[in-house]
């Protein structure tokens, strides 16, 4: 993380007149066909130049309200509006999405599905050219723009040939070229790798820093913005507002009744709060991982007996009894060769965790022992059997693999043929696939959704329906490529939780993921791999500890870990990776 | 050969000899039009090779010369032209041309004069119309097709540049495609065998790339209203694309080549 200027550093621009750039007053917003409200009643103000973060839980109305403030809805998407949504003293019912797009500016959260034209510079000139601004002006704005976010230089490359993180750089220079004094941003970071998250962060700080501009922020990745904002705005589960004021008012004095309200705190804070339970003074309650550090740099140890050691789930020694065996796999994707001569055991009843940068490889080593892409003979053993010979029968049997979008892997028509269908290609009597259908169905939580089409299900419980689907063969080891990828905080934690579940019953995990926060919550080992290699395979703690090898990987540490580094005066804290490693429990 | 189909791909800096850039694609498109039409119903061997010979010229003059073009040129349209030529002189009704020289007899089959000339002549009938179609999908950009049919056609902008929008579309949902057909086969949805599988294997595949596609879709509609497109009649254009007398001039040498070749020639098979 770049410094993040302070709030109060900052050039405030001087209100113009009364009215404040935003207000919004009792907002009660419900979709068509929803039969609640969500959010239900919400005021809060921005003025010029705040940054304001939305917080609240799942379903609480965040994005919603995000799309609320510019007009979408109830222009463009059917929704009855309660209150009053105003910008700048227009009330956005009362004029139409194009006027208000020079007051409130959006960025969303899928970089590519707001991209629409074939070069940055002409992407960035959109929003201008709809304006029916002069060419000059057209021009000046966009320099600008481009300037700002630092892509200037490659103004004429295609769109499609920047990272994530620079798509979305893109997306907040198009919205600043439309001049508005009103960015809305809808979770930026929610579809991006730990550098993508970095970079526009970067550039949303130094936005924050020139001053010209209130930002709204949508963001449950609490770690990266806190460093900036001013006001925090939360929601309960029902959309209600319970809390409107600056950072250290909110977050610091009352982070236990948000913590209980189910939103999402900045990992530092949760750290902080299970520390003061087991009797450490912090105050006030860090936000950052640095504050958490100098805090517990500064504070006295106490005494020994008072910390749970932390647990050391596995030995560094490869397992005696390896259920995935990769010897020497070399796979090549057309021309290039995306993975070179790699190896690795995976020991029965483990949760690994695969990470590295996008283009590291680790979704086709993730392939390969899930024989979804087809490995090399001899290369690839799961459970016994070699998975390049294995046929289309026994292999769901050794291995179930979830694809990061559980649509794509359904072809049922009902939840209960979906799970069906994997017991009928097992030549199972019709009885037993129903009886073994049944209890599938309940261990997911799927009863009473059998006859439901697939894809009217819920998010969550999509993604259950994948699992199950991948684990009905009965195989001892399942497979995830990026699990988590564009969900929220809850919707992922309810997913690996799920996983711990089934790995205490003993199924082996094998995820590839982004998260770093997640990875060293839930994994007990971690597979790192970089340029088609695997450069270090170990427990958790152990591969977190070489800070070096994680950075050259193009990786992160996550939060609590940068918090909790090099803390000698608490060596019993200072290998914690997971909060559940800290002493103290949050009541 | 790769052929990267980049629509937005912005037009490579070219000598001022190299016209065909600086024509407004327009009258790329209308100046080919005649020939592309009598082509189509045309019989003879003549006029097709006449009209090759014209395109080639004006793209080896008119377009840069890249590896490229002249693998285009030199090795794909031939290869090509001989290609159907071989196919369509084996499939021709030989009791049609059974009056016709014998060229080449294996056991009981005999292959006419009359059917190398059907097939050659459809050959290169192909490869003209493709080569004349080429002076403007080569040294065209997408924009720009888009511009001129906006600013001289009148094409309402809002069809024109959601178009466009939509060209970002097809790598998408062909990656999408991809992923879709690997989890089918993960899953063990072959559909059985016989006839009817691959339909259904490919309807399994329809139901979740659409659900995709109309999502995808719906949020690009919003990111598009949120940035003011529609907001009014008309729109700031950065890049004019004239249609000025050398436009012109292109158009009609061209029609006047096309009239001259087929006064000379009289390829209906009625003289």
């Amino acid at each position: 993380m770049p410094e993040s200027p302070s709030p109060s550093a900052r050039i405030r621009v001087d209100p113009v007149g009364d009215a404040p750039l935003l207000r919004v007053e009792g907002l009660a917003i419900t979709h068509d066909g929803q039969p609640h409200a969500a959010p239900a009643s919400v005021s809060f103000r921005v003025d010029r130049g705040e940054v304001v973060l939305v917080l609240g839980p799942s379903g609480s109305g965040k994005s919603t309200l995000a799309l609320a403030l510019d007009g979408l809805i109830p222009h463009d998407i059917p929704a009855t509006l309660a209150g009053t949504v105003e910008v700048d003293g227009v009330r956005t019912v009362d004029t139409t999405v194009a006027a208000l797009s020079t007051r409130v500016a959006m960025v969303f959260q899928d970089p590519d599905a707001q991209l629409v034209t074939g070069s940055l510079l002409d992407e960035v000139a959109f929003g201008p050219e709809n304006l029916r601004l002069p060419v000059d002006e057209v021009h000046a704005r966009a320099e600008d723009a481009l300037r700002r976010v630092g892509l200037w230089h490659r103004r004429h490359e295609n769109p499609d040939l920047l990272s994530g993180g620079g798509r979305q750089r893109l997306a907040i220079a198009a919205a600043l070229a439309m001049g508005s004094p009103l960015l809305v941003l809808d979770e930026p970071t929610a579809n991006l790798d730990p550098q993508g998250i970095e970079e526009v962060y970067a550039t949303l700080a130094e936005v924050v820093a020139a001053g010209d501009r209130s930002i709204v922020l949508v963001e449950h990745n609490l770690d990266a913005a806190i460093g900036f904002v001013d006001r925090v705005v939360v929601l309960d589960q029902q959309g209600h507002l319970v809390a409107d004021g600056p950072v250290d008012d909110v977050l610091r004095h009352r982070a236990l009744d948000l913590h209980r309200l189910g939103v999402w705190l900045p990992t530092s804070a949760l750290a902080a709060l299970r520390l003061r339970a087991a009797g450490y003074t912090l105050e006030p309650l860090p936000l950052t991982p640095a504050e958490l550090h100098d805090a517990l740099a500064s504070h006295p140890p106490l005494a020994a007996s008072a910390i749970d050691p932390p647990r050391h789930p596995a030995t560094g020694a490869s397992a005696p009894d390896p259920i995935v065996r990769v010897r020497g796999l070399t796979l090549r994707r057309g021309r290039t060769e995306v993975l070179h001569d790699v190896s690795l055991d995976i020991g029965r009843g483990e949760f690994v965790a695969v990470v590295g940068a996008n283009g590291a490889g680790k979704t086709t080593l993730l392939q390969a022992i899930a024989g979804v892409v087809p490995p090399p003979r001899g290369t690839v053993h799961v459970d016994g059997i070699d998975v390049a010979r294995a046929d289309a029968r026994t292999l769901p049997s050794r291995i179930g693999f979830v694809f990061q979008n559980p649509e794509h892997q359904f072809i049922a028509h009902t939840v209960a043929d979906e799970i069906a269908h994997g017991l009928r290609r097992l030549a199972l009597a019709d009885d037993d696939v129903r009886t073994r259908t049944d209890a599938l169905l309940a261990r997911f939580g799927l009863t009473d959704k059998a006859d439901t089409h697939p894809f009217l299900l819920s998010g969550g419980q999509k993604r259950r329906l994948s699992v199950g689907t991948a684990l009905v063969a009965g195989a001892p080891v399942l497979a995830l490529d990026e699990p988590t990828f564009g969900q929220d905080r809850a919707r992922a934690d309810e997913l690996l939780s799920l996983l711990a579940e089934l790995n205490a019953a003993g199924t082996t995990i094998i995820v590839v993921t982004h998260d770093m926060q997640l990875v060293s919550e839930y994994a007990d080992r971690v597979v790192v791999v970089d340029d088609g290699r695997v450069i270090a395979h170990g427990p958790t703690v152990d591969v977190f500890d070489d800070t070096a090898l994680i950075e050259r990987a193009g990786l992160r540490l996550p939060p609590l870990r940068r918090a909790l580094r090099s803390l000698d005066a608490h060596p019993a804290l200072a290998r914690a990776t997971r909060l559940a490693d800290l002493p103290g429990v949050i009541s | 050969m790769t052929v990267t189909a980049d629509p937005f791909a912005p037009a490579p800096p070219a000598a001022p000899a190299r016209f065909l850039y600086r024509l407004n694609p327009l009258a790329k498109l209308a100046a080919v039009i005649p020939a592309t039409l009598v082509l189509v119903f045309v019989r003879d061997l003549t006029t097709p090779l006449v009209f090759l010979a014209i395109a080639y010229a004006v793209l080896l003059v008119g377009a840069r010369l890249t590896g490229r073009l002249l693998a285009l040129l030199l090795l794909a349209v031939p290869l090509g032209i001989a290609l159907v030529g071989c196919g369509f002189s084996l499939w021709a009704d030989a009791s049609l041309v059974d009056t016709t020289p014998v060229v080449l007899q294996v056991g009981d089959w005999r292959l006419y004069a009359g059917a190398l000339h059907t097939g050659f002549a459809t050959g290169l009938r192909l490869g003209a119309i493709i080569a004349l179609a080429l002076m403007a999908g080569l040294t065209t950009t997408g924009p720009d097709l888009v511009r001129s049919f906006v600013q001289q056609l009148r094409v309402p902008y809002r069809i024109g540049y959601t178009a466009l929008a939509a060209f970002r579309f097809v790598p998408r949902f062909a990656h999408e495609l991809d992923v879709i057909r690997q989890a089918h086969r993960v899953r063990g949805a072959s559909g059985g065998r016989g006839p009817f599988a691959a339909p259904a294997r490919w309807f399994g595949y329809v139901v979740p790339l659409l659900a995709g596609a109309i999502r995808h879709a719906e949020r690009v509609a919003l990111a598009m209203d949120a940035r003011a497109f529609g907001a009014y009649a008309g729109r700031t254009e950065r890049h004019d694309v004239p249609f000025r007398t050398r436009d012109v001039v292109f158009v009609l040498a061209l029609w006047a080549a096309s009239a001259a070749v087929l006064i000379a020639l009289f390829p209906w098979g009625i003289g």
